[in-house]
């Protein structure tokens, strides 16, 4: 278990390494200059000049890389040239708002998700299931900006319930903090629910044909507990599996939803790093947001071990 | 009304703390004290007459308000920001004092500043300040201060991006306490009224809180002005609380004022439609919103034309702009009408000098072309050769739709235009090497055409874009920031105007128009300078 774990934990260096490069050549292949964009209206050659050598922007590419990833091992990645917060601040003080965010949809998903599978999957090829397949694919095709606005439209504007906007911390109030991540993370779990739906549907159909469900059927077994109990956990891997990937799209879907709904979060950081041309905070933040996503998906390999015992001792 | 010197304690106690806002003048008093002024006095000197009348509306003191922002706001010491954006000053008007404020009749009137004065040549321009005034942190706030503030922009070593916007002042002096003196390297006649707005480079900041916090003062500013820096959370609010000791009592009404970046201009407006943002930014491409709040009785849209507009210059060294004939077909093709149907709905105004309505330059002829799409295919056709060229336009969807609708009329009179789509931050470079043959470019909303018009029309300037040059406009130019005298300037301005619009080396498509949407319950905003929405002195009913 532990030689699997080492294994896998290594996989992850050259992973993070690929992608600090690749945001650094498309950054360094943007058109512009970060010189032209600190002298803004005053970017005369002469200053631009003086500016590039100051900032080692006149070095080649690969030069700067090694010298950023050199300081990066060090644990210094680097300040912002807007306000000269460093990196680590600015992730950290972002960070718990894109959390709690990622984690309330993807609950949010699940609590639709789950129900509506098992229902489905109890008369699959009844009306309500056809139904519902109608209403999934329809859900996912309706992109987050869309039910942002409509959501935002219905339960701020009309009925006025829930804030359009903003942000409270938990630590100031708790419910008001739990209100204004409500339309947010309903936007995003509006998103992901069907995939989850689709998912634990068709593998509990197949697992409500197993044997030893049809045992604990002839031994008289509530249905409700065959369901919840003995059908549940087995048909659950693939699940698991998505909801994990899922987290890891849901940090690109939050950039969105942050924009839109104004949540201080990473995403915000990320949009906001690129339109100012604010390099290091990029960089910092891809490299945050790709380490999430890896080590989101090394969770899923060990909770895989858990499920299924055969995975941990290589039989899969 | 000779102008006399008033010693500063007795133009203060002339001042009423309730009405020294800026709708507060008396327009007769301050019609007749302007014009004295201007055409007597040697020695400039205004003073605030308070007027003991009080307006309409009771300002009710007390209460909050939530304003959205467009962008967070990156930080307030200007050795890291290097300028303020619009959020920044929106912000920077709450926490900092500026010597002077433009009233809603674009004249200077005192702040930090009581009185001011100039030399002969307007080069050198005095300050009386006013006693007694104290940053948050408890220090005094007096001449030094203000010659501290400006020493640390203009020194460079430290590199500061805002050191360019005040390379026209040579040093700042502080003789005494409440005297500060401003050296200038060419005349400015209008100083006071060019140091109103909010910027980084009016602002006074606490030169002891900016040394003892270091790093941390960017995040935690220190000014004198209404209200104090309570909390900053990253990315979220700005949260101001009213300063009990600010120096103009009974100011400001206001307990407490949240900022909020709100970045999508949808949700931003909703917020202001649900009651969570009670003041909102907006500009006229957001025109879907600005027009249903015009619908909306709960609703105020504050709107200000100002000074300065949207404008292009051709590079007038190339084919085939160096034919006078093509830059003139060229403009006279432009329906600036309908494009900004096209482009805002309707809500953009045209322009047809680069002083706009909210300059005080008002022309009985700018001399500007009339749209006339069959003169202009009778130039172009006289100019005989085929007219194909580049255009400079940023590579957003406002700069395609804006460069796509170029491109039409100007297909319309038979010429072909390109569009380069560059990056925004691409575009100065470019322009201040000339390697652009048409390009966009920007008059900002500002109290006087100077400086900029000097900069962009003046023959060997950095930003003359046109390269063009025409002895014959540079006196003009030379002669305009000299005056004083403001019909005279007035007569020079538009004289300049005549002659860029008949030569066509630049041209000018909408107007600086300025926009805030809020509750129909927010009273008391003052216009928008710039684009900046100064809650300063608001209050709800």
């Amino acid at each position: 278990m532990f030689g699997f774990l080492a294994r896998r934990l290594f996989y992850l260096v050259p992973v993070l390494i690929a992608v600090s490069l690749l945001t650094f050549l498309i950054a360094s292949l943007l058109p512009g200059d970060l010189a032209y964009t600190i002298l803004g209206d005053q970017a005369t050659p002469e200053k631009v000049e003086a500016l590039r050598q100051d900032m080692g922007l006149d070095q080649p590419v690969w030069w700067r890389y090694f010298g950023w990833l050199g300081h990066v091992l060090q644990g210094d990645f680097g300040r912002s040239f807007r306000t000269g917060q460093t990196v680590l601040q600015a992730v950290a003080e972002r960070l718990p708002v894109s959390f709690e965010l990622m984690l309330l949809a993807e609950i949010g998903a699940l609590a639709i998700g789950i129900p509506l599978a098992i229902a489905c999957a109890v008369k699959s090829g009844g009306a309500f299931d056809r139904f519902m397949t109608g209403s999934a694919f329809g859900m996912l095709s309706m992109p987050t900006f869309l039910s942002a606005i409509l959501l935002i439209y219905l339960f701020a504007v009309q009925l006025r319930w829930l804030p359009a906007t903003g942000y409270v911390p938990f630590s100031e109030d708790p419910i008001g903090n739990l209100r204004c991540f409500v339309l947010p993370a309903l936007t995003l779990a509006l998103g992901e629910w069907p995939v989850l739906m689709r998912v634990l549907r068709s593998d509990m159909i197949a697992t409500l044909q197993e044997d030893f469900i049809a045992m604990a059927r002839a031994k008289g077994l509530k249905p409700s507990r065959i369901l919840l109990v003995h059908a549940l956990k087995p048909s659950s891997l693939t699940l698991v599996t998505v909801t994990g990937i899922n987290i890891g799209r849901l940090i690109g879907g939050t950039v969105i939803v942050e924009q839109i709904f104004a949540l201080p979060g990473i995403g915000r950081l990320l949009v906001g790093a690129i339109t100012t041309r604010d390099l290091i905070i990029l960089q910092g933040v891809v490299l945050v947001v790709a380490f999430g996503y890896v080590l989101m998906n090394f969770i899923v390999d060990m909770l895989y071990a858990v499920l299924d015992p055969r995975i941990r001792h290589g039989h899969a | 009304l000779p102008p006399t010197a008033i010693p500063a304690n007795l133009a203060q106690s002339h001042q009423d703390p309730k009405n020294s806002g800026r709708a507060a003048f008396s327009e007769g008093i301050q019609m007749k004290a302007t014009t004295v002024v201007r055409k007597l006095a040697p020695i400039f000197l205004v003073i605030a007459f308070g007027v003991l009348t009080n307006p309409a509306d009771a300002q009710k003191p007390g209460g909050s308000i939530t304003v959205g922002l467009e962008l967070d706001i990156p930080g307030f010491d200007p050795l890291k920001v290097g300028v303020f954006d619009t959020s920044a000053q929106i912000a920077a008007a709450l926490i900092f004092d500026t010597l002077t404020y433009l009233d809603d009749k674009g004249e200077p009137q005192p702040k930090l500043a009581l009185s001011w004065s100039h030399s002969d040549d307007f080069k050198t321009w005095t300050y009386k300040l006013r006693p007694g005034v104290k940053f948050h942190d408890g220090t005094p706030f007096n001449a030094q201060a203000v010659k501290a503030n400006f020493d640390r922009q203009k020194d460079p070593a430290n590199k500061c991006r805002c050191a360019f916007y005040i390379s026209g002042t040579h040093d700042v002096q502080a003789p005494d306490e409440l005297t500060v003196i401003y050296n200038l390297n060419d005349p400015v006649v209008n100083l006071p009224a060019t140091q109103t707005f909010p910027g980084v480079n009016n602002t006074i900041q606490s030169p002891t809180a900016w040394k003892t916090k270091g790093d941390d003062y960017n995040r935690n500013p220190v000014g004198t002005g209404p209200y104090i820096l309570k909390s900053w959370a990253a990315g979220d609010r700005l949260v101001l609380e009213k300063n009990p000791d600010y120096w103009n009592k009974g100011h400001p009404h206001l307990d407490r004022i949240v900022l909020k970046p709100l970045p999508d201009a949808q949700s931003r407006f909703a917020s202001l439609q649900s009651g969570e943002a009670d003041i909102v930014w907006d500009d006229e491409y957001d025109a879907d919103s600005i027009q249903k709040a015009q619908k909306d009785p709960r609703l105020t849209v504050h709107t200000y034309v100002g000074s300065g507009a949207t404008v292009y210059a051709f590079n007038t060294k190339v084919a085939p702009f160096d034919d006078a004939r093509v830059r003139q077909a060229l403009v006279m093709a432009i329906d600036r009408k309908k494009m900004s149907q096209v482009v805002t709905n309707g809500l953009a105004r045209p322009a047809s000098n680069p002083y706009g309505e909210g300059s005080w330059v008002k022309c009985k002829d700018d001399g500007a072309l009339p749209f006339d799409v069959e003169k202009a295919k009778a130039l172009i056709k006289d100019y005989g050769k085929p007219v194909d060229f580049k255009m400079l336009a940023t590579a957003t969807p406002r700069g395609r739709t804006i460069g796509q609708v170029l491109q039409q009329f100007w297909k319309q009179a038979g010429a072909n235009m390109e569009i380069e789509q560059v990056d925004q931050a691409t575009i100065p470079p470019r322009a201040f090497m000339r390697q652009f043959q048409l390009t966009p470019w920007r008059i900002v909303d500002f109290p006087d055409p100077e400086p900029q018009i000097y900069a962009n029309f003046h023959t060997g300037s950095a930003v003359a874009l046109a390269n063009y040059s025409n002895p014959e406009l540079d006196k003009l130019l030379e002669q305009a920031r000299k005056t004083a005298d403001a019909e005279t300037r007035n007569e020079d301005y538009c004289a300049i105007s005549r002659l860029i619009n008949q030569e066509a080396i630049w041209f000018w498509t909408f107007q600086n128009t300025y926009y805030a949407l809020s509750s129909a319950k927010l009273k008391g905003l003052p216009k928008l300078y710039s684009g900046v929405i100064d809650v300063s002195n608001v209050w709800m009913e």
